[in-house]
C-alpha cells in the first residue's frame, strides 16, 4: 500500500512539474495560488504534505530540509506528528464520505497505518509514540525538545521514538480514528480501528486513568486520574476517550469506567468548567481544541438527557469566546463549523465564511540552523516548510457538512 | 484485624522517636536564628517517598536529615542579577523565580556561602515530618497553589506556606536540587534516566500538570539544557 502511495507521490511530482532544482527529499515544489479557487488551493496542500511531509504514514507539520545534517526530511523542531497526522486521517475520511472513491479511502488507510506503527514502534501495546524516525543514531536536534524522551526502538530496529505522550496527542488518536472508523474504514480495518482504542484506551484504563511512559512514570500532561488533581479539560478527555472506545469496541468495560468516573468522581460536572474564561488572558486556544474534539464525539455519541446537557454547557462556555474571536489560527473555523453542526444553529456570518474560504498555512522559508557535533556547532543554512493539515481537514469537514461551497 | 496504611504507622513511629518538647517556648528557645530569609528546619526523620506516585517515588521509607536552613522563598530575578549582573529577565519581573541552568544556580548558591538542598531536604521542607502530599496538607485547591511568576512570593490565595514556613514549594517554578537521578533504597524499577546524567528538580510548576505539585514527586532534567522547562532554585545552609 505505502509503495502504491510513493508512486501517486512521485506522479504527482512530475505531473505538476518542478519549479525549480529539488534538494534530496523534497518531492514538491509548487505552492498555493491566491489566485487559484478554495479546493485547488487544497489540492495544492495535499500534493505538499503527502510529498514532503509523510513519514512512513505519518505526517510532520514542520520539516527541516538537507543540506541540515540530514539526508531526507525528518521531523524538527516541532517534533509531534500525531496533530497532523490525526487532522489528515481526518480529512481524508470525510473526503472519502464525499467521493467514495477508493483512492481516497486508500490514503486515509495509509495514515491510519502510521499511526498503527506509532504504537508499533514503541513494542508496547497500547502504548504510542509522539513520533518516530528511521535512524540508527541520536539526530542533532533531539536535544532540542524540551522532553528528552527519545528512545531506540527494539520492536523495530534502526528507529527511535519519541515518548511522554499527552492528553491532546490522546485526543488526536481517540478522535481520529474514531471519525475514521465512522466514515471511511472497509470492515478490516473498522476492526482494526476498534483493537487500536482498545489497546491503547484499555491501559489508560489500566493505569488508573493515566499515561505512562515505557517504564511506567505518568507522562508530564498525561493526568486523568481521578486519584491525583487535574484539569477539568482533562475530565473531559477521559470521558470522551471511554466514550468512543466503548462505541467502537462495544466492550462493557469501558462503560462501566465511564460510569465510574461519573458517579464517583463526577467527571461530568467537573468537565463543565474546561474552559477557562477569565481572566482573559488565561483564555487558550489550544485548550479550546481539545475540547472541540472531544465535545464533538461526546455530544453525537451520548444519548442521555443529563449528560448530554452538561456537555452543552461546557460548549456554551467555549461558544462565549468563540462566537468573537479572532478566526487566524488554522483550527478556529473548525471550532466555528463544529458548533454549526452540533447545535444545528445557522452562525454562519460573512467574517467565519471569509475564513473558511480562506486556506493559509504553507510557508517555506531559508533559516541558518545551529547543529551540535562532536566537535562542535555547526551553522548551516537550510530550507524549512510547513504545511496545515488541519486547514485541508477543515475544508473536506467543511464540504461533507455542507459549510463550504465546492465551487469555491 | 485491619492494618493500619504504612505512612500512619511511619508516622507514629516518627512521632514516637522525635523528642518531645517540654512546650512549645522551650522548642523555640532551642531554635537557631535562621539568617535572613531562611527557616529553620531542625533534625530528625521525616516520612520520604509515596507509595501511590510514580515507580521512582517508591518506596515510601523513613528518612532524616541533619538541621539546617532554608530560602523561604525561590531566588529571585533581582537576588540573581546581584550575582551575576548579566543575568536578563523582562521589567517588571525583579520578585519572579529566576530560571537559570543547575551551574548557574550552583554557582549562586556557592557566592551566597550556600548550597542547592538534596532532594531529602527539598522534601522534608516541603511537607514536614507527616508525609502530606502538599505542602499544606493532603487535600487539592487550586486557590492554594501559586499559578504564576506574577502572584509567586506567598502570593497565592490561602495556606501556602510548608510546614516549615517555605513558600511556593508547590507550583511557581521547578527548583533544582543538588542530587543526580537515582533510584531510592530498596527501588527496583528499571528507569534509563537514572545514573549520573539528569539532575533532579522538585515541586512542579504552572507549566506542567497538577499532580506534579506533589510533595513527593520527582522529575529530571539535564542540567545545562533546561529548554523551556521554568526551572528555578532555592537554596540551603547547615545549621551546625
Amino acid at each position: 500500500m505505502l509503495s502504491t502511495l510513493t508512486a501517486r507521490i512521485g506522479l504527482m511530482g512530475a505531473a505538476i512539474g518542478l519549479s525549480c532544482v529539488p534538494a534530496a527529499g523534497q518531492r514538491v515544489h509548487v505552492f498555493p495560488d491566491t489566485t487559484q479557487p478554495l479546493h485547488a488551493r487544497v489540492a495544492a496542500c495535499e500534493r505538499l504534505i503527502l510529498g514532503n511531509h509523510w513519514n512512513e504514514g505519518t505526517v510532520i507539520h514542520h520539516v527541516i530540509f538537507p543540506p541540515a545534517g540530514l539526508d531526507r526530511p525528518v521531523v524538527g523542531p516541532q517534533a509531534d506528528c500525531l496533530d497532523a497526522t490525526s487532522e489528515l486521517l481526518v480529512a481524508y475520511a470525510h473526503k472519502y464520505a464525499i467521493t467514495k472513491d477508493p483512492a481516497d479511502r486508500q490514503l486515509a488507510d495509509s495514515v491510519f497505518s502510521g499511526i498503527q506503527r506509532l504504537e508499533r514502534v514503541t513494542g508496547v501495546p497500547g502504548l504510542f509514540a509522539r513520533s518516530l524516525n528511521r535512524t540508527d543514531t541520536a539526530l542533532w536536534h533531539e536535544k532540542t525538545l524540551w522532553y528528552p524522551e527519545w528512545h531506540a526502538s527494539r520492536a523495530m530496529p534502526g528507529y527511535r521514538w519519541l515518548g511522554d505522550l499527552s492528553t491532546d496527542k490522546f485526543t488526536s488518536i481517540v478522535s481520529s480514528v474514531s471519525m475514521y472508523w465512522e466514515l471511511c474504514a472497509d470492515e478490516p480495518h473498522r476492526k482494526a480501528a476498534a483493537e487500536l482504542l482498545d489497546r491503547f484506551v484499555g491501559r489508560v484504563v489500566n493505569d488508573n486513568f493515566k499515561l505512562t511512559d515505557l517504564d511506567g512514570k505518568m507522562t508530564l500532561w498525561g493526568n486523568m486520574c481521578p486519584d491525583l488533581p487535574h484539569q477539568p479539560l482533562n475530565s473531559l478527555l477521559m470521558l470522551m476517550g471511554l466514550k468512543a472506545t466503548h462505541r467502537l469496541t462495544g466492550k462493557p468495560r469501558y462503560d462501566s469506567a465511564y460510569r465510574h468516573l461519573i458517579r464517583q468522581y463526577r467527571y461530568d460536572d467537573h468537565q463543565i468548567l474546561s474552559k477557562m474564561l477569565f481572566p482573559e488572558e488565561w483564555r487558550n486556544v489550544g485548550d479550546d481544541y481539545h475540547a472541540a474534539r472531544a465535545l464533538y464525539l461526546l455530544l453525537r455519541y451520548e444519548e442521555d438527557p443529563s449528560l448530554r446537557n452538561k456537555y452543552r454547557m461546557n460548549l456554551n462556555r467555549h461558544w462565549h469566546d468563540w462566537k468573537s474571536m479572532d478566526l487566524s489560527w488554522e483550527s478556529s473555523p473548525w471550532f466555528i463549523m463544529a458548533y454549526h453542526v452540533l447545535t444545528g444553529e445557522d452562525v454562519k456570518t460573512p467574517y467565519r465564511q471569509h475564513h473558511m474560504r480562506s486556506l493559509q498555512g504553507f510557508e517555506r522559508r531559508r533559516r541558518t540552523f545551529e547543529i551540535p557535533g562532536p566537535s562542535g556547532t555547526a551553522r548551516v543554512e537550510s530550507e524549512e516548510e510547513v504545511v496545515s493539515a488541519a486547514r485541508i481537514r477543515n475544508y473536506w469537514f467543511g464540504r461533507y457538512h455542507g459549510l463550504i461551497d465546492p465551487a469555491w | 484485624m485491619v492494618t493500619p496504611p504504612a505512612h500512619i504507622i511511619l508516622a507514629l513511629a516518627i512521632c514516637i522517636a522525635a523528642p518531645y518538647p517540654a512546650s512549645a517556648q522551650q522548642a523555640a528557645a532551642k531554635r537557631p536564628k535562621a539568617p535572613p530569609g531562611m527557616v529553620y528546619v531542625p533534625a530528625g526523620p521525616f516520612l520520604m517517598g509515596s507509595e501511590k506516585g510514580d515507580p521512582d517515588e517508591r518506596p515510601l521509607h523513613t528518612d532524616s536529615t541533619r538541621a539546617y536552613f532554608i530560602d523561604r522563598y525561590e531566588v529571585s530575578n533581582r537576588d540573581f542579577a546581584a550575582f551575576d549582573p548579566s543575568h536578563r529577565f523582562p521589567a517588571g519581573r525583579e520578585d519572579n523565580a529566576a530560571i537559570v541552568t543547575w551551574s548557574r544556580a550552583e554557582a549562586y548558591a556557592r557566592w551566597a556561602g550556600k548550597r542547592l538542598p538534596t532532594e531529602r531536604e527539598w522534601e522534608k521542607a516541603a511537607r514536614g515530618t507527616d508525609g502530606r502530599l502538599f505542602p499544606w496538607g493532603d487535600t487539592f485547591e487550586e486557590s492554594f497553589v501559586t499559578w504564576g511568576p506574577e502572584n509567586s512570593r506567598g502570593g497565592s490565595i490561602a495556606k501556602p506556606a510548608s510546614p516549615y514556613g517555605c513558600f511556593d514549594m508547590a507550583g511557581s517554578v521547578w527548583e533544582w536540587t543538588a542530587d543526580w537521578y537515582k533510584p531510592y533504597p530498596g527501588n527496583e524499577t528499571p528507569m534509563e534516566q537514572y545514573g549520573e546524567t539528569y539532575k533532579v528538580m522538585r515541586g512542579g510548576s504552572h507549566f506542567n500538570d497538577w499532580a506534579m505539585w506533589r510533595t513527593s514527586h520527582r522529575y529530571y532534567l539535564l542540567p545545562e539544557q533546561i529548554s523551556r522547562y521554568p526551572v528555578g532554585f532555592r537554596c540551603v545552609k547547615d545549621a551546625e
